[in-house]
């Protein structure tokens, strides 16, 4: 059904060009967001300023709640709500921009299957950091994620997000990974995502893709956030020429307009 | 309900004279003449108690022992089973008085046989009118359950409109007295709100103490109350959207009612007034303050006609001049029991579709109630229905309270109002329908009226 919705939706907004008013919905990115959220949101923030698309970030304590799937971030455009990367991608896609029109049928399959490998490894090793780890759930996450609420709700609800992660992990066999298990998970992802982009500037041609703006969401999250035992920094170390990449389109991208 | 049964010394002249004190006692017992009769209580014997604590039947039966004459003892224990009763220790009391056994003069002994309540009791399954929208309740009851006449009430509701929820609630009467009573409510409940295009999830807890004075009957509650609201569907306008999410309400409420109206459903003389304030701040993220209140006067004119008056109204601000109150608190108006020729929650402002509610409201309804005409069914289904004709009125908005005045000039100046006629039935003292005729008179811009035939049905009408 949701399916359904999901693309009459994304017919009917089709007719109409970018609005000025399109907002990304997130939480607050200070004090409230966790890692696995604002690796997902920068996503699609970068995805949307390599295709030139205006939009304002609002953020607000709600988000979450307010995004018609559930996860952030979701954008406004008109009377239309898209939440999440993929749907995201296709919406703008119906609306006549692309990254990766130029990209042959091979090679756009190709880029499927990278962003795939990184949602999965990276999306469930930042899930499983962020909220199984009991170091950094305690002392960072839980307490940014119930930092808008009043006692008692600021401990229930991310205890009770917390549980909803790790049934979500169960189900997917990483809950019972151990630390090690899950950096050698990450070093793996990254040592393909290395070896795809070598020494060039984007991972397909001479352009970046939607490909770039996942990979850079969640490295430049993973790189820059500083958490207890910095493990995920210690793996990333090892690649260079990633380390570059992110530096690179965050300078490209974020620099100019400042950070947003 | 139990009988007093007395039984009578032996002496000469007796004369018929009734224990009058005695309104259980049927005509054929036993006509004494009492009421003069010295007596000395020397024992009370209560007797089936299982759970039933000592120090509460002490308390009942002590004032016995005083009694001097036999009148006063029939009296006494009149009262004392009443008492018991009502404080819900037990489900029967049966009195018997006795000469004492050590043949003393004038001693007596009083014995109560009482009997107890199951430990659990089927509440049964009914069902609960609210307005337009019927749930089926399933409960369960513990009576007396610590002994003292604490009564614990376990609830599941399953509603049209998808609403559901638990809800455990446990009286304890203060200091033996069966009008003084204190409570604790747990409930968790879920339910859908369509006209707005939201739903929510109620968690919550709350304490009250419920008391009557010379005036009428108060009742301060706390409640601490966790509320998740969603959109309901992708539909949903975004300024409901925005409101989505956990809140914790932590608020102070009192209300205080006066009722003497012969029903609750289709009064025919009698006067309600009833007025709540609630504070809300006390911890917790939701801030406001807000008044309502409803005054309703039924008086029986000639060709059993009965008029009617309602006025309501209400108003709310939040604590922080800045802030708004959320639409999960707000006023809304409209329907088929309130302002008629409505839509349910119709009036007032909206965003796609979806009512927003508002901060103040007032509302006003005259009605005319009399009999079916040529009187059908007279003294048997007939009595059920009237017809009647009604006027109402009323608005929703915001009060500026920098500028009261004109706000509520403004109230005044867009007001609503539409009148009818129709049919009102009475479904045994739970719930009224009505099927109206309504001519909606002044609508404003966004309203949702539904001239012509209007069905309705509920609890609650003005």
């Amino acid at each position: 059904m949701s399916l359904v919705v999901d693309s009459v939706q994304a017919t009917l907004g089709a007719s109409e060009p970018w609005p000025d008013d399109v907002c990304l919905f997130q939480q607050y990115q200070v004090e409230q967001i966790t890692l696995p959220d604002y690796a997902q949101c920068l996503a699609v923030r970068t995805f949307l300023h390599m295709n030139g698309l205006r939009f304002r970030v609002e953020q607000r304590t709600n988000a979450e709640e307010m995004s018609p799937s559930g996860k952030v971030p979701f954008i406004q455009v008109g009377l239309y709500l898209v939440s999440e990367m993929d749907p995201i991608v296709a919406f703008v896609g119906t609306k006549g921009f692309s990254l990766s029109r130029e990209l042959s049928d091979t090679e756009r399959s190709e880029m499927r299957a990278y962003m795939s490998m990184v949602e999965n490894i990276l999306g469930n090793a930042e899930l499983y950091m962020a909220w199984l780890n009991a170091e950094i759930a305690t002392e960072v996450t839980k307490p940014r994620y119930g930092c808008s609420f009043p006692w008692p709700l600021r401990w229930i609800l991310p205890w009770s997000k917390q549980r909803e992660i790790r049934a979500r992990l169960k189900s997917n066999d990483w809950a019972d990974k151990s630390l090690d298990e899950v950096c050698a998970e990450v070093k793996v992802c990254c040592q393909a995502l290395s070896e795809r982009l070598e020494k060039k500037e984007f991972f397909f041609g001479d352009r970046p893709t939607e490909l770039d703006a996942l990979v850079f969401g969640h490295l430049y999250t993973l790189l820059t956030t500083i958490l207890p035992g910095g493990h995920f920094t210690a793996v990333l170390r090892d690649f260079e020429n990633l380390g570059k990449f992110c530096k690179r389109i965050e300078d490209s991208y974020f620099r100019l307009g400042g950070f947003d | 309900m139990g009988n007093v049964h007395a039984k009578a010394p032996t002496e000469p002249e007796l004369k018929g004279v009734k224990t009058s004190s005695a309104p259980a006692a049927k005509k054929d017992d036993i006509f004494v003449k009492f009421d003069k009769l010295p007596v000395r209580v020397q024992r009370v014997v209560v007797d089936g108690l299982t759970r039933t604590k000592d120090d509460i039947i002490i308390k009942e039966v002590k004032p016995l022992l005083s009694a001097k004459t036999f009148d006063e003892l029939v009296q006494l224990s009149y009262n004392a089973k009443v008492k018991m009763e009502r404080l819900g220790l037990f489900k029967n009391v049966v009195i018997a008085f006795d000469v004492s056994k050590d043949k003393r003069e004038n001693g007596y002994e009083v014995l109560f046989e009482v009997s107890e309540f199951r430990r659990v009791r089927s509440g049964g399954i009914h069902t609960e009118i609210s307005n337009n929208d019927g749930s089926l309740i399933l409960g369960m009851q513990m009576p007396n359950i610590f002994g003292r006449g604490e009564k614990l009430d376990l609830h599941y509701i399953i509603g049209t409109k998808r609403t559901h929820g638990y809800k455990a609630h446990l009286k304890k009467p203060l200091n033996n007295n069966p009008d003084i009573y204190m409570g604790a409510l747990a409930f968790q409940s879920h339910g859908e709100y369509p006209w707005s295009g939201y739903k929510q999830t109620d968690r919550g807890f709350a304490l009250d103490l419920t008391f009557p004075t010379m005036f009428g009957s108060h009742n301060l509650q706390w409640e601490g109350v966790w509320r998740d609201l969603r959109a309901l569907s992708r539909e949903t306008s975004f300024s409901v959207r925005e409101q989505a999410g956990h809140s914790l309400k932590s608020s102070l409420k009192h209300t205080f009612s006066i009722d003497t109206r012969d029903d609750r459903i289709l009064p025919t003389t009698g006067t309600l007034w009833q007025t709540c304030q609630e504070y809300a701040g006390i911890g917790g993220n939701v801030e406001f303050a807000k008044q309502d209140g409803t005054f309703q006067w039924n008086t029986s004119l000639i060709w059993d006609t009965i008029f009617q008056v309602s006025l309501a109204g209400g108003v709310m601000r939040p604590l922080d001049p800045k802030a708004s109150v959320n639409i999960n608190d707000r006023f809304f108006l409209g329907g088929p029991l309130t302002l008629r020729g409505f839509n349910l929650h119709g009036c007032g402002p909206h965003s796609h579709e979806n009512a927003l509610g508002a901060e103040a409201y007032w509302l006003a309804a005259a009605h005319i109630y009399s009999p079916l005409p040529f009187r059908p069914g007279k003294g048997r289904f007939g009595d059920f229905f009237k017809t009647h004709f009604f006027v109402n009125a009323g608005n929703l908005g915001s009060l500026d309270f920098n500028d009261l005045n004109g706000s509520v000039r403004g109230l005044g100046e867009t007001m609503r109002w539409s009148y009818g006629m129709g049919l009102v039935l009475y479904l045994g003292g739970m719930a009224r329908l009505e099927l109206n005729y309504v001519i909606p008179m002044r609508v404003q811009k966004g309203d949702k009226v539904n001239p012509g035939l209007q069905f309705g049905i509920g609890i609650n009408f003005l």
